[in-house]
């Protein structure tokens, strides 16, 4: 039998082109050389093969472990439940990671899961290798996800506007204040 | 259900194309959206394009799907020369047939239009696809041979003599001898399955003068397909609980079996089935499908020992939600397009599990995939189906897409997903033709809800998990005041018991008060103020209840994580007390104050509530040993803290049973064994369902490692008898609850016990649900008997002394295993 066939359709279960692009620059970053020297046979070695964590992005930061466990628990028992915190507040901002015992139930969660509605919004989910400490923070300026640093739609669930946004309004309204 | 929520896809690039010309940025957005392909566009390769084109057949109602097959087979044979093409064409077809089903007919058109053009291509095709056969039957791949016999049957007209008719006279010889040996046996049926629903493809087919055949091979079929299964029973979705109105239930192989008898009688009509083939007709030549090459079918080879394959097998029931109204929305069971329309949809349902947008699409698609006057056309209201006329066809496609979804949800002993990909299904159903679907769901849900208390209970229970889930994706809106009249039945009532579950499981997704905003007065009541807050207060806060100093005492000292040797004189101290009050057992008051604190001290959160049990690990592992009552003790504390939201609790006896400081029985012996209307709590069974599958998915492990080949014999004595031991306890836990729920099931369970107040009425009520909650865990045991039988079936291969490497290899792997359930990390 040749490799794997490929399908009539899409899968839904397969990286996002978030993590493939993300691994491609850091390949030509850091193993450029390595990757000219591995022989074509031996491809490299993919991280995801037996992935039993999924990133769990879109949540609303009012989201609770327990409303995550009860969906997330449909597609199989849950080893481990990481919330994403505010890297300065410690408070929910908006991922999480789960972890599942098995690497069947992850890609079933991508398919069945990924892309519905958790507390009325539609979450996103992608493999992940595997959760690592300091990864629960947000790397955003300001403590939370990047994303919430500069979005300019109003979202109720994540704490309003951008949060740079915020900041320089209110910058801009005390210096205004202040010229009066 | 009445608000839908679109999605903002199209509304976003509409705007963007509109400021496509004379735009400032002003968002990011209209960069990602407007921008123009940078590069040049290139010539994409034939194949590429044919495979496109071959892909997307039928799906489309604009085009004349007879043009499309035309123009397919003429590219592919006037560019025969194109080795990519032709190779890519050759497998195409054979992966279109596996995974799509419904495109099986206009897929087998194309080849029979090439037969005409290039009749060594369809050559090479019979090849590849009778191979594939081969693999399969051999594989045990029912399903997949199925489909590749439809398309086989589909080319008949281009096949010499026989052809076809030749391998369904195998395979159901084969089933005739192996049902002669095991009437109990499931492959046989299986075979007689694929035979029957192969034979329909061929009466539909260009073949002609095949009524003597094809008549010949039902009457011979009969034997096998008219015989209700043995093990029918355990899978019926409608056991009826004493309800008289229940009906038998319909085995899919009698049932088609009848149908066919009927076509054979009516000249095979098969109405719904498409035949794009006669696009072969439209040609100038005369008589064109005899002036075509007839190829020999190669040979398919039905194996001396055939097994099982990779899903378990029990009998196929006929399933319908919409089969009792007073207009036909679905095919009636005496019309073989019931069974052939919902064999397409659960094969594309099942097949496409990793993409469930395209599944739905398909679902919403099917009147293009079927004879043009099969249904009415989509999204024709209920009402409106009074005034089709004459003869014309009342079947709302949504329907028979969305009752095909339903049988799969409600499959027992269980479906080949997780039931969460059948949730999922409906749901982008919904978002795609909220029109369409959201009514034939509310039917669906009406007729659910009118006989849940005749239906299975785990599939009563499979229903609420499904409304709940459903509802959670849109916005929560349902017709509650259809029910209000619901809302006063006892708790034991099932309706009202499933009321009660499925809000329950609203509020998990969601929170209380926002479903308490969805719902009608009348049904405020449920939502107490306990639920809606958010830490449940702490018993001992109140002096009127017993124990109230020392419990608070120990919080204190859990709270600022004291040492054990302080936290043991107040455990000490309850246990005097108890004993000056003559407490039955001193460990049980104690092991409540402890186990209470414990969740006051974790109610913020799951893993709040993991690291306090982790911290006190040792003492609460302790207790088990000591006193049965008292391990029974922290699940009552645990749920009686949790009473307002029993998911949290049932999440934490959970865990607790992964760090083995409950036993499965003591969880069974909690929820079965005392207080009868546990029975009708939802979460209870959830508890017990979820408990049992730990188990049994625990022994299924370990029976697995220990078939690992290559063992010593001492190795081996070893794994057989950790395996032994692991089904002796999994037969332990049944026995135990067989005996309480036979006793509550009877009428038998000392009624004394209970607080007394039961009327004669309550007590039947509990003991219809004793008898559910007997059907369900007696076939759960019976599915992993029947399990275990199989996995014995196949040999092990041991290695002879000296060949240790090897052996200490897998030892290793056996180890491995040896499992989750010692706790988390």
């Amino acid at each position: 039998m040749p490799g794997p066939v490929r399908n009539t359709v899409d899968r839904l279960d397969k990286p996002s082109a978030y993590y493939q692009a993300r691994n491609k620059k850091r390949r030509y970053r850091d193993d450029d050389d390595r990757e000219r020297e591995r022989t074509p046979e031996e491809p490299a070695d993919d991280p995801l093969k037996d992935a039993a964590t999924l990133y769990v992005g879109n949540l609303s930061f009012y989201t609770t472990e327990e409303q995550i466990h009860e969906l997330f628990a449909k597609c199989g028992e849950i080893k481990r439940l990481i919330m994403g915190l505010d890297r300065f507040n410690k408070t929910p901002c908006g991922f999480c990671f789960v972890e599942y015992y098995t690497h069947q139930d992850a890609l079933d969660c991508m398919k069945y899961i990924g892309g519905t509605k958790l507390d009325e919004r539609i979450i996103r989910t992608d493999l992940d290798p595997g959760f690592q400490e300091g990864r629960q923070y947000g790397r955003g300026k300001s403590g939370g996800q990047v994303r919430d640093e500069y979005r300019e739609e109003y979202d109720e669930g994540r704490g309003g506007l951008g949060r740079a946004i915020q900041a320089e309004r209110l910058k801009e309204e005390e210096e205004y204040g202040k010229g009066r | 259900m009445a608000d839908y929520d679109r999605g903002p896809r199209d509304g976003g690039r509409g705007r963007g194309n509109y400021n496509n010309n004379n735009r400032k940025r002003r968002y990011r957005d209209d960069d990602d959206f407007d921008r123009r392909p940078q590069r040049r566009r290139y010539e994409e390769p034939l194949s590429v394009k044919v495979r496109r084109q071959l892909l997307s057949i039928a799906e489309s109602a604009l085009k004349r799907v007879e043009d499309e097959i035309v123009s397919i087979a003429k590219t592919v044979c006037d560019n025969y020369e194109d080795e990519e093409l032709r190779n890519s064409f050759y497998d195409l077809v054979i992966q279109l047939v596996v995974e799509q089903p419904f495109k099986t007919p206009f897929v087998a058109a194309v080849v029979l239009v090439v037969n005409t053009m290039r009749a060594e291509m369809v050559a090479e095709i019979l090849k590849r696809a009778t191979e594939r056969v081969n693999t399969c039957v051999q594989m045990g791949e029912w399903r997949e041979t199925k489909l590749l016999m439809k398309f086989l049957g589909g080319l008949q007209g281009a096949l010499e003599g026989d052809g076809v008719w030749l391998v369904l006279q195998d395979l159901l010889s084969k089933a005739i001898d192996l049902q002669t040996e095991n009437n109990e046996e499931t492959i046989g049926p299986e075979l007689v399955k694929i035979i029957l629903f192969t034979i329909p493809y061929i009466m539909a087919s260009s073949a002609t003068d095949m009524q003597e055949k094809a008549a010949g091979m039902v009457e011979n079929a009969d034997i096998i397909a008219s015989e209700p299964h043995v093990l029918q029973a355990l899978v019926d979705p409608y056991p009826g609980n004493g309800n008289e109105e229940a009906t038998a239930p319909n085995g899919v192989l009698s049932l088609l079996q009848k149908q066919l008898q009927g076509e054979a009688a009516n000249g095979w009509e098969l109405s719904c089935l498409p035949r794009p083939w006669k696009v072969l007709l439209e040609t100038e030549q005369e008589n064109p499908l005899a002036s075509t090459t007839k190829h020999p079918l190669p040979a398919i080879v039905i194996p001396e020992a055939v097994t099982a394959g990779p899903r378990p097998l029990f009998p196929e029931l006929y399933f319908s939600v919409y089969a009792h109204q007073d207009v036909e929305t679905v095919p009636p069971m005496t019309d073989i397009a019931s069974c052939l329309l919902r064999d397409a949809l659960v094969d594309t349902i099942n097949i496409l599990d990793f993409n469930r947008n395209a599944t739905a699409r398909f679902l919403i698609d099917i009147d293009c995939y079927f004879s043009p006057d099969t249904f009415v056309k989509r999204a024709t209201p209920f009402d409106r189906l009074r005034d089709v006329e004459g003869d014309k066809s009342t079947w709302k496609p949504e329907d028979v897409a969305v009752d095909a979804v339903f049988s799969q949800l409600f499959q027992l002993p269980s479906p080949e997903h997780k039931l969460v990909y059948y949730h999922s299904i409906l749901t982008e159903s919904c978002k795609l033709a909220p029109a369409a679907i959201a009514p034939s769901l509310g039917r669906a849900i009406r007729f659910l809800y009118r006989n849940v208390d005749s239906m299975d209970l785990e599939l009563s229970y499979r229903f609420m998990d499904w409304f709940a889930h459903h509802l959670s994706n849109f916005g929560f809106t349902w017709k509650w005041t259809e029910w209000i009249d619901d809302v006063e039945l006892p708790g034991t009532d099932p309706k009202k018991a499933f009321i009660e579950g499925a809000l329950d499981k609203e509020i998990r997704l969601s929170f209380a008060q926002r479903i308490k905003g969805t719902l009608p007065a009348p049904y405020q009541q449920l939502i107490t103020e306990g639920k809606e807050k958010d830490t449940p207060d702490f018993k001992y806060n109140d002096d009127a209840v017993p124990f109230a100093q020392e419990g608070r005492a120990i919080l204190a000292l859990l709270k600022r994580k004291a040492p054990e040797d302080e936290i043991q004189p107040v455990i000490d101290q309850i246990r005097q007390l108890a004993l000056d009050m003559n407490l039955p057992d001193p460990l049980v008051p104690s092991t409540d104050a402890y186990m209470t604190s414990i969740c006051y001290i974790g109610s913020k959160s799951l893993s709040h509530v993991l690291s306090s049990i982790e911290r006190c690990r040792e003492r609460l592992l302790a207790i088990g040993p000591r006193s049965s009552d008292a391990r029974k003790q922290i699940i009552d504390s645990v749920m009686d803290y949790w009473k307002d939201q029993p998911g949290i609790g049932v999440n934490i006896v959970d865990k607790l049973l992964n760090y083995t400081i409950l036993s499965p029985g003591s969880v069974i012996e909690w929820a079965v064994s005392q207080h009868g209307n546990r029975l009708s709590m939802s979460y209870v069974y959830e508890m017990v369902s979820l408990t049992i599958g730990k188990v049994t998915g625990r022994t299924r492990q370990v029976v697995r490692s220990s078939k690992v080949p290559g063992l010593t014999a001492e190795q081996r004595t070893l794994v057989v008898q950790s395996m032994q031991a692991e089904r002796k306890s999994m037969k332990d836990l049944f026995a135990l609850m067989e005996d309480s729920l036979v006793s509550w099931a009877t009428g038998s369970k000392d009624q004394v016990m209970q607080s007394g107040d039961g009327t004669s009425d309550e007590e039947a009520v509990i003991r219809q649900w004793g008898e559910r909650w007997l059907r369900v865990f007696r076939r759960k045991y019976a599915v992993e008997e029947a399990w275990f039988v199989e996995v014995e079936k196949v040999p092990v291969i041991d290695v002879a002394p000296g060949e240790g490497v090897l052996a200490n290899g897998n030892a290793d792997k056996v180890d491995e295993v040896e499992m989750k359930d010692d706790g988390i990390e």
